[in-house]
């Protein structure tokens, strides 16, 4: 893929980044909340793996992978906390 | 020729990702409630964020290919378990006795 093309791309999902922003601030409670930010790190992982593509190495997709673990139990953990009070 | 159609394949693939995501943003901006917003955000987390990943057979790296692959089966298995979480939470929080005895006198 050429350079170009992959720089507009990554511009692209930074307008997705700025989008998710305004869903969170847009969110009335704390279950929509959850779910902007689950969102947002979502084109998080989305941008690395561009950003990865574009610098033509390997680790940024690495650190996406460690990016949708923390959010995968920060998710699962704030919506039980929502539900029974405790996480567990 | 193989090295083309693999870069072509990869552009495309990466802009039907960016535009699911696009479209998923969309939904989730304009819907107020919980349950569809729910809807459009399994689009913005699953296949989006797959598609994206998957757009690296375009780099032709097989670090870059390595890597994504994984990323793809984690987020297949943890997306869903996600959105399913939330959508209990929302669910209990909704106090669901009450709906279906209106459905009930609805029916009758």
């Amino acid at each position: 893929m050429p350079d170009v093309f992959i720089a507009v791309m990554l511009g692209w999902a930074t307008l997705l980044l700025l989008g998710g922003g305004l869903l969170l601030f847009r969110s009335r409670d704390g279950l929509h909340r959850i779910l902007a930010l689950d969102v947002l790190v979502s084109i998080v992982v989305a941008l690395l793996t561009i950003l990865s593509y574009l610098r033509d190495v390997s680790y940024y997709v690495d650190a996406a992978l460690t990016l949708a673990l923390l959010s995968f139990s920060a998710t699962l953990v704030s919506a039980r906390y929502l539900l029974r009070g405790s996480p567990f | 020729m193989v090295g083309t159609l693999l870069s072509a394949l990869g552009g495309i693939v990466l802009v039907l990702g960016l535009l699911l995501a696009t479209i998923g943003l969309y939904g989730l901006l304009r819907r107020p409630d919980i349950f569809h917003q729910l809807h459009a955000a399994g689009l913005v987390t699953g296949p989006a964020t797959i598609l994206v990943l998957l757009a690296a057979v375009g780099t032709r790296s097989a670090e870059i290919i390595t890597s994504a692959v994984l990323v793809i089966l984690f987020v297949l298995v943890t997306a869903p378990l996600s959105g399913h979480a939330i959508a209990q939470a929302a669910f209990r929080r909704a106090d669901p006795p009450e709906h279906s005895e209106d459905d009930d006198s609805a029916t009758r």
